[in-house]
């Protein structure tokens, strides 16, 4: 009940000011009547009513209308009393003043008037001018927004900041006006008024404090209403009541409303020929993806099926060499459709984002001992030299994802250089990471090709046979899965490198 | 007589070639096609080996290797798909004797069954066991490397001692834990792995590429004596 008690003192505000502008009235009278006595002995009485006319003129020119009309009735009862004879009475001696104080009066309500209307024309041409200002800057403060929220805090401020009151936007959860989606930090109203809002923002009405309805609340609630949808509701606490409840106040609150309303339809527009983008991406990737698969798929299948169905129809005539050929032929093809399968498929769970990592401590000479038992085969004939510093901390990693990383890049190794070239695997610890790296002294990577090598679908061009371009790309997705990063480059003296970064785990 | 083989698999095309392979090696065998039948077959034939495929359509695959774990040790060989360590880990710690990842060649496939058979029929003896360059004395708690005597700490050793039990079987980090340094400790898997490291250290001619002591990524280690 704070903000009541908070929010009643200032209502109290504009009494004061009536106060001072009569305080102030009476001492300009009060002067003029004492320049006026001292001058009654020189002047004719006539000239004296010129003293009060200017006072008149000084009332006006700084106090409201009433307050002038007021002063210059006064103005025409003091002079009477103290400058035309009978002095300190209301009683004149000789009619012809009559005129003199009908003139005055004339005169006195006339320049109230007239002053008080240039002031008016002053002040609503300042009006209009900060409206234009506010609006132009709420606009331009809305055009570089691409998110609705961050739109809606952009309007907040600045309309918070035009009408010297607190302005919060309050934005809708699946259909619900919500106070826990709002663009202050701190909520200036009861949470029960909750509803209120939420009536402005069914209705697309204003509700709220001085409105037809819920007029007792603390705040009011103005609706965002864009061309099609309400986006939510401004809710303006009237800290100060008077200046908000003008009516070309309330009314550039309500192009202000509408300003903000418009610029949030805007925004999800654009966010939706955003997704719509992304979707046509999305497909075309689908798309290449998909022609890259059905080639990498069909050709094994075709050469299985091819020798299959020869050893099947001609077995009998074949030699026992070419038989043995293509059963080979069939069963390497069979191996490279798996691996192909199986690469898609691991690409597939990381896009999806259904990869669960199971880190831990795990020592990195362990990982890669997997690996090359893994690989004996396709390391035949090669010298695989490994060389781990004995200090080399555990590695905080999904062991057999990390291991795949390590399979991935020995195996491209012997898929990318000359059998019988050697293959070196080593790494270092230095400065909270370890680094480990793979090597050979094959033809290294084409010049420029670095990074793209680790792009899906992309292949090494000097690769006759391979799988779908997947292997480096599923090895930088774990590398990044694991806060860690992966890149490659060429070896001085010929071969390449690549160099895979993890942040180690804390010691044992 | 030939080894009895109950294969329990759904998938036909993978039982053709089954039957071609364990009948071309001279194996007996029967065929399951659900995970209820597998049961009752394994309760009525009493097979030497179980050949069991995890993704039965009626029930899974696991619950065949409780069943029979309720009445028999008769080793039992999962056919896994890959990718699927968590399926295997479960099957293993469920007393299930080893896995083949699909797909696999008939060459991993026979290897396997070959060691698991032997396991069953010659259980581990209190003797002198050599695998490689080690040779390891059970009553004197001696092991030697080249002949040289090396000092392993009472933990290596035990754990040493618990993959020798189980020579070729690949044991999950759970059950070797368990066995080595009791029940409390089956979530300790840094541990086993600085001990595995040591052991490696100690017995392996390149530790980084172990030709015994052999770790099976996600699941656990395989003490392999040589085939």
């Amino acid at each position: 009940m704070e903000d009541t008690a908070e929010f009643v003192s200032r209502a109290a505000a504009p009494r004061s000011s009536r106060a001072r502008e009569i305080a102030f009235s009476a001492a300009i009278l009060a002067a003029c009547t004492l320049i006026a006595l001292a001058l009654r002995s020189y002047l004719a009485a006539t000239n004296l009513a010129m003293v009060y006319l200017l006072g008149v003129v000084a009332v006006a020119a700084s106090c409201s209308r009433e307050t002038a009309v007021a002063a210059s009735m006064v103005s025409v009862a003091a002079f009477d009393f103290f400058c035309v004879p009978p002095y300190l009475t209301f009683v004149v001696a000789d009619y012809e003043y009559l005129v003199t104080f009908a003139g005055m009066l004339v005169v006195a309500l006339v320049i109230s008037t007239q002053t008080s209307r240039i002031r008016a024309n002053a002040r609503a041409a300042l009006e209009r001018e900060a409206r234009t200002e506010a609006l132009y800057r709420l606009s331009t403060n809305l055009a570089g927004q691409t998110r609705v929220f961050e739109a809606a805090r952009a309007a907040a401020a600045l309309a918070q900041e035009v009408f010297h009151t607190t302005v919060v936007i309050l934005l809708p959860d699946d259909g619900r006006i919500s106070f826990r989606k709002r663009t202050a930090d701190q909520l200036p109203v009861p949470g029960a008024e909750e509803l209120i809002a939420q009536w402005a923002f069914d209705r697309g009405r204003k509700a709220g404090q001085g409105m037809e309805n819920f007029g007792e609340a603390l705040a009011f609630y103005i609706p965002l209403r864009g061309a099609r949808d309400s986006f939510g509701v401004m809710c303006v606490l009237p800290d100060a009541e008077k200046r908000v409840f003008l009516p070309e106040q309330q009314n550039l609150l309500d192009i202000f409303a509408n300003q903000t309303a418009l610029a949030i339809e805007r925004t999800l527009s654009q966010k939706a020929a955003e997704d719509t983008r992304l979707r046509m991406e999305t497909e075309q990737m689908r798309s290449s993806l998909l022609s890259a698969i059905s080639h990498d798929l069909r050709t094994p299948l075709a050469s299985i099926t091819g020798a299959a169905s020869t050893l099947r129809s001609q077995g009998e005539k074949l030699a026992p060499e070419v038989r043995a050929e293509l059963l080979d032929s069939i069963s390497e093809e069979a191996e490279r459709l798996s691996r192909l399968v199986g690469n898609l498929l691991d690409m597939t769970r990381f896009e999806s984002g259904t990869v669960e990592l199971r880190r831990e401590f795990c020592p990195l000479e362990e990982i890669v001992g997997a690996a090359l038992q893994r690989l004996d085969r396709q390391l035949a004939g090669r010298a695989v030299s490994v060389s781990l510093p004995d200090d080399l901390p555990p590695v905080f990693v999904d062991d057999v994802l990390f291991g795949q990383v390590v399979m991935n890049l020995v195996e491209n190794a012997t898929k990318y250089t000359p059998s019988g070239t050697p293959v070196e695997l080593a790494a270092e610890f230095s400065s909270g990471t370890v680094i480990f790296e793979v090597r050979d002294r094959g033809p290294g990577l084409p010049l420029g090709e670095e990074e793209r090598i680790f792009e899906k679908f992309y292949r090494g061009n000097s690769a006759g046979r391979s799988g779908a371009g997947l292997g480096l790309a599923i090895c930088r997705a774990i590398a990044q899965a694991h806060q860690g990063s992966i890149e490659a480059f060429n070896r001085p003296g010929g071969g390449a490198v690549f160099r895979v970064r993890l942040p180690a785990g804390k010691q044992l | 007589m030939k080894p009895l083989i109950l294969m329990v698999e759904d998938d036909p095309q993978i039982r053709r070639f089954l039957r071609a392979t364990l009948d071309a090696e001279g194996y007996r065998f029967q065929e399951a096609t659900t995970a209820a039948e597998g049961l009752t077959q394994a309760a009525s034939h009493q097979p030497d080996l179980i050949l069991l495929d995890l993704g039965l359509p009626d029930r899974d695959g696991l619950d065949v290797i409780r069943g029979v774990r309720e009445w028999s040790h008769v080793p039992i060989l999962i056919l896994s798909a890959r990718g699927q360590e968590a399926d295997k880990i479960a099957a293993l710690d469920l007393g299930a004797d080893d896995y083949v990842a699909k797909p696999f060649t008939v060459g991993e496939l026979l290897a396997r069954i070959r060691a698991a058979l032997r396991r069953s029929l010659s259980p581990a003896a209190a003797e002198v066991v050599c695998f490689g360059r080690v040779e390891v004395d059970p009553e004197k708690r001696i092991v030697k490397v080249d002949g040289a005597e090396v000092h392993l700490t009472p933990n290596e050793y035990k754990l040493l001692q618990v993959m020798l039990r189980h020579p070729g079987k690949v044991l999950t980090q759970r059950q070797l834990l368990n066995e080595v340094w009791g029940p409390n400790a089956t979530e300790q898997a840094q541990y086993l792995r600085v001990y595995i490291a040591q052991l490696r250290r100690k017995l392996e001619r390149d530790p980084a590429r172990p030709e015994h002591l052999q770790t099976e990524p996600g699941v656990g280690y395989r003490l392999v004596t040589g085939d």
